[in-house]
């Protein structure tokens, strides 16, 4: 019985099977007709008469065709090539009708093809590990879960924990590199183990070390891929170069791979890497600036690594009050991922429900023609084919159908994921790893295949069991629908209804949502302003002593400018800029405990930039020219810090101050209140802010560092209509100004405050036109739906529409129940999804922002807009019956 | 009836077709009638599994064929044993009989 020796003598049985079919056919034929001769003649030699004892013999090898059959379904090759043979069959028959492949095809192509672009989304973002060295093991360790920890809780924390095998840390920093081309770099200072933590070597040169960071002299410094192919032109020979960036003299000593980015979550716009050296920062709790970055040791736990970090807090804390507010361990795809994963998902959601859409369509347009095709398939089962391979070859054909539309949905999701990817802008961490790569097609495959079936199923399910009585009656009287396929067909259409209705829902719930943030007032006014930012650190003009100067003539000339209603300077640009917290006490009131003192988000200003965002002023006045120098320190306050401190009273007049350690505090006085503003976070509530005059700020006068170093412009056009202006044109002009002054001071981050604002909600844009796609393709699907089955019903009840005409029914009676029938549908398909979409909507609880989830509004809204649509899509074919003739309809079958 | 015996004995029938054709060739409907003459009626195999069962043994590579003549001068197809299709003659007919052994002994248990 061994089944190995026989295999040389199937695999010819196969090749003959599958290369000289003709023949082995012909064989086969004449072997079972001969058979049926020898059986006839037998019965004749028996004393049968000729034709008689033939019939006999016939009847007895039950049928010639059947007994072919059973022996072509055991040769070798059988499924192989029955399974070529139906897929011929298929493509022919769906070749014949091509307006119904051509709509199924697009159905499912938007399904699918919806569906492969999210799924590459979601396998780009959140399931290609991030690409570093043992990804897993990687963590990010801040205060409660995003402030940046002070030097000194770093290196105390680095010595007491015993979790990781590399603790690191990371600051931001900016600065001017000058030589041939004066320009802004941004960068990270990083302790030596950060880079050497992601596992990535460099492309050329090293990585740094230990002995690196002495922070004197000459410092090394890596750089990115791009920065070396944009400064140095890719040139091999870069290594040993020198760099002079903010005044200070660099060494190339190595440059990283082409994509290397991390840690992805933060300081996107790095390019260069130089050592972090603390100096006499290494004492200090206070200026919170550093990101760490940490490997897990083999076997740590995160909760373990976590409770360590808390106790050393904890104890800290005690040590030193106000110091030390909750520790976080991340993993730092956490952080990369953020809070995109649920928005990705409600999108997966979303493109899967449209699929399933796609699949009732299609399932109920295969129904439909199931009846068309029962004589068919009648014939063949009464010729003797099985019921399994009716079944198998009604599936192949739906196969064929879905491939079909796979292989367009893979060039629509191409289309689409570009598309999609230059909508999502910044929003969406990682876009450089979507792509539609293997798995995705894997994944679209493996889609099309289970859609394929999934809608095949049931009406081949019913065509393969079609009685053969019930086929010649339906067949010769055009009789109303059978019971049984009118309700499979209602079913598709209410749960069509159901899922339509929950996207549109979650569609509804995110116009709202972005409608609400769209409304959110950013206090000033965003339209016809132009924001740049200066930089003289490192720059001939950044002398204590020229700063203020520069500044001053570069608004001078640029409030001159043609088309410039008023100019001025503000150090971070709300929004988009950066947000530094100042502590502040209040002249008359008990001193707080270090960890109560009040803080204010801190900006530093000059005159008129109150009038240039249009921020109104609500008390006061704004800072003026004559704050300068020796003149009395003078402070605006905002609105929020203003009745919070002083609520029922005036706070113009009070006086503040930001030394609180300070034995004796500098007083400022608060001589304005103005509007809140926006200051980060686009749908942060509002909080305390402090705006301080350039001319008074010492730090910004005086400091050498490079955090101080720029300024910037926010200028705005004069226009007549907000709305036709455009800001953008006065960049050139604004350049010219400034290089006109000093060529070598560089002009970057040139942008208008609407963009700003337009980057600031990417995020919530880019779910909602995604949800509002795949609602309205939901919509659309939905309504085909109707409307098919409401005009087969008509198709299928000419007769009996006709009888009713000629009973003396009136068109508009015709029409009403035509249409209630299909509505009945329609209304249990809302009810369903009504409740499907409050289950649904917890989901959407964290994207959604000045809506509630259950919002009845915008549900009522979506189920009156789904019940239109499925009115007008039963509308139409109801009035096709109006107009049946009651003479031709009864003729009609 | 032929098919529901074939059923309850799962490779009994290919044991009856490599017995009749133990002897010699034979086209289908004499391998039919043998098998009905040496199980003295008690099966009859029907064409609707005949002739896959000498499909199936042939590509097994059990069984040949060639076209011939049959005793009233009609073309058909003839069906011999191979020497593989010897052996597995041999190697069923010892199965069969330790099976029925078995099965007796099982009958007879008490």
């Amino acid at each position: 019985m061994s089944p190995f020796t026989q295999i040389p003598s199937r695999l010819r049985s196969a090749l003959r099977n599958l290369f000289t079919r003709s023949r082995v056919e012909r064989e086969l034929d004449a072997d079972v007709r001969a058979y049926a001769d020898l059986l006839a003649d037998e019965k004749v030699g028996a004393g049968m008469d000729h034709s008689a004892a033939r019939r006999a013999a016939l009847v007895e090898l039950g049928g010639i065709e059947r007994v072919k059959d059973e022996v072509r379904e055991v040769r070798t090759g059988a499924l192989l090539e029955t399974t070529a043979r139906d897929i011929r069959y298929a493509i022919r028959t769906l070749a014949r009708r091509p307006g119904f492949t051509i709509v199924a095809v697009i159905a499912l192509a938007l399904g699918i093809g919806a569906t492969s672009a999210i799924f590459s989304v979601v396998n780009g973002v959140l399931l290609r590990p991030l690409p570093y060295r043992d990804p897993d093991g990687l963590v990010v360790i801040l205060h409660e879960g995003r402030n940046p920890v002070a030097p000194a809780n770093y290196l105390d924390w680095k010595r007491q924990t015993s979790m990781f095998s590399a603790f690191g840390a990371a600051e931001y920093w900016s600065g001017t590199v000058t030589g041939d081309i004066t320009e802004r770099v941004h960068g990270l200072k990083v302790t030596s183990d950060v880079l050497s933590m992601t596992g990535v070597s460099p492309l050329l040169g090293r990585s740094f070390r230990a002995g690196d960071d002495v922070g004197t002299g000459d410092q090394p410094i890596i750089l990115s891929w791009g920065y070396w192919q944009r400064r140095f032109a890719g040139r091999r020979d870069v290594l040993g170069t020198s760099l002079i960036v903010s005044g200070s003299s660099y060494t190339v000593v190595g440059v990283m791979p082409r994509g290397f980015d991390f840690p992805m979550f933060w300081a996107g716009n790095a390019e260069v890497w130089t050592p972090l050296a603390l100096g006499e920062r290494e004492t200090s709790r206070q200026s919170q600036s550093l990101r760490l970055f940490a490997r897990l040791r083999p076997g740590t736990s995160l909760q373990a690594a976590q409770a360590q970090m808390s106790a050393i807090a904890a104890n800290l804390e005690r040590a030193f009050p106000g110091t030390n507010p909750a520790v976080t361990v991340t993993p730092l795809s956490t952080m990369v991922v953020g809070d995109v994963r649920t928005a990705l998902l409600v999108l997966l959601g979303a493109v899967g429900f449209v699929l399933l859409i796609a699949c009732a369509n299609v399932a109920h347009m295969l129904l439909a023609r199931a009846s068309a095709r029962h004589r068919e398939m009648t014939v063949r089962l009464a010729l003797g084919a099985s019921r399994a391979r009716l079944l198998r070859q009604l599936l192949t054909e739906s196969v064929v159908l879905a491939l079909a539309g796979g292989a367009l949905g893979i060039t629509l999701a191409r289309l689409g994921l570009r598309t999609l990817v230059a909508l999502a802008g910044a929003s969406l961490p990682r876009a450089d790893a979507i792509g539609l790569d293997f798995k995705v097609l894997v994944v679209t495959t493996v889609i099309s295949l289970l859609t394929g079936l999934g809608f095949g199923l049931l009406p081949a399910l019913r065509v393969s069991r079609s009685e053969m009585s019930e086929a010649l009656r339906d067949g010769a009287r055009g009789s109303t629908d059978g019971a049984g396929r009118s309700r499979i067909r209602s079913v598709l259409v209410a749960s069509e209804t159901a899922l339509a209705l929950v996207l549109l829902a979650g569609a509804g719930l995110a116009i709202r949502s972005f409608a609400a943030l769209r409304a959110i007032d950013p206090g000033f006014d965003p339209r016809g302003v132009l924001s740049a930012v200066i930089s003289l650190y490192g720059t001939a003009e950044a002398p204590p002593g020229r700063r203020e100067a520069f500044y001053t003539s570069t608004l001078e000339r640029v409030r001159r400018l043609p088309g410039v209603e008023s100019a001025s300077l503000i150090n971070h640009l709300p929004v988009a800029g950066d947000i530094w917290g100042l502590h502040f006490l209040i002249e008359g009131r008990p001193r707080p405990r270090p960890a109560d003192v009040p803080r204010a988000t801190f900006r530093v200003v000059y005159p008129g930039y109150f009038a240039t965002m249009r921020l109104p002023l609500l008390r006061g006045r704004d800072v003026a020219e004559t704050d300068r120098g020796n003149a009395p320190r003078v402070v605006v306050v905002n609105d929020f810090l203003a009745r919070r401190y002083w609520p029922n009273e005036d706070a113009v007049g009070k006086r503040v101050a930001f030394d609180p350690s300070a034995a004796e505090p500098t007083w400022f006085t608060v001589v304005g209140v103005v509007k809140n503003d926006v200051q980060s976070d686009w749908s942060a509530p509002p909080d305390a802010e402090v705006f301080l005059p350039y001319r008074q700020e010492q730090s910004y006068l005086e400091s050498d560092g490079g955090h101080v170093g720029f300024m910037t412009l926010v200028v705005r056009a004069s226009c007549s209509d907000a709305r036709a202006c455009n800001p953008a044109s006065l960049a050139p002009a604004i350049r010219d100004v400034i290089g006109s002054l000093d060529r070598s001071v560089p002009v970057t981050d040139v942008v208008t405050m609407e963009d700003v604002i337009t980057g600031a909600t990417a995020r919530p844009r880019f779910t909602l036109v995604l949800l509002a796609t795949f609602a309205a393709v939901a919509l659309v699907l939905a309504a085909v739906g109707i409307y098919g089955v409401i005009s087969y019903a008509v198709s299928r009840r000419t007769h009996e529409i006709g009888v009713r005409v000629a009973l003396g029914a009136s068109p508009g009676a015709v029409v009403r129940l035509i249409v209630a029938q299909g509505m009945r549908v329609v209304t249990v398909g809302v009810a369903i999804g009504l409740v499907g979409a409050l289950i649904a909507s917890r989901l959407m609880t964290q994207l959604v922002y000045g809506v509630r989830v259950t919002d009845p509004t915008t549900y009522a809204g979506v189920a009156a807009l789904l019940g239109a649509v499925a009115l007008v899509a039963s509308y139409i074919p109801a009035r096709r019956a109006t107009r049946i003739d009651p003479l031709v309809a009864m003729r009609t079958d | 009836m032929a098919d529901r015996q074939t059923n309850l004995l799962q490779g009994t029938l290919d044991l009856l077709i490599l017995k009749s054709l133990a002897l010699g060739e034979l086209h289908g409907l004499g391998v039919a009638r043998r098998v009905e003459q040496i199980t003295r009626g008690t099966f009859q195999v029907k064409p609707g599994s005949l002739f896959p069962a000498l499909y199936r043994m042939e590509e097994a590579g059990w069984l040949t064929s060639s076209w011939g003549a049959s005793e009233n001068n009609r073309r058909a197809k003839f069906y011999k044993l191979t020497a593989a299709g010897r052996r597995q003659l041999d190697a069923e007919t010892t199965e069969w009989k330790r099976i029925a052994v078995a099965i007796g002994f099982a009958l007879q248990a008490t």
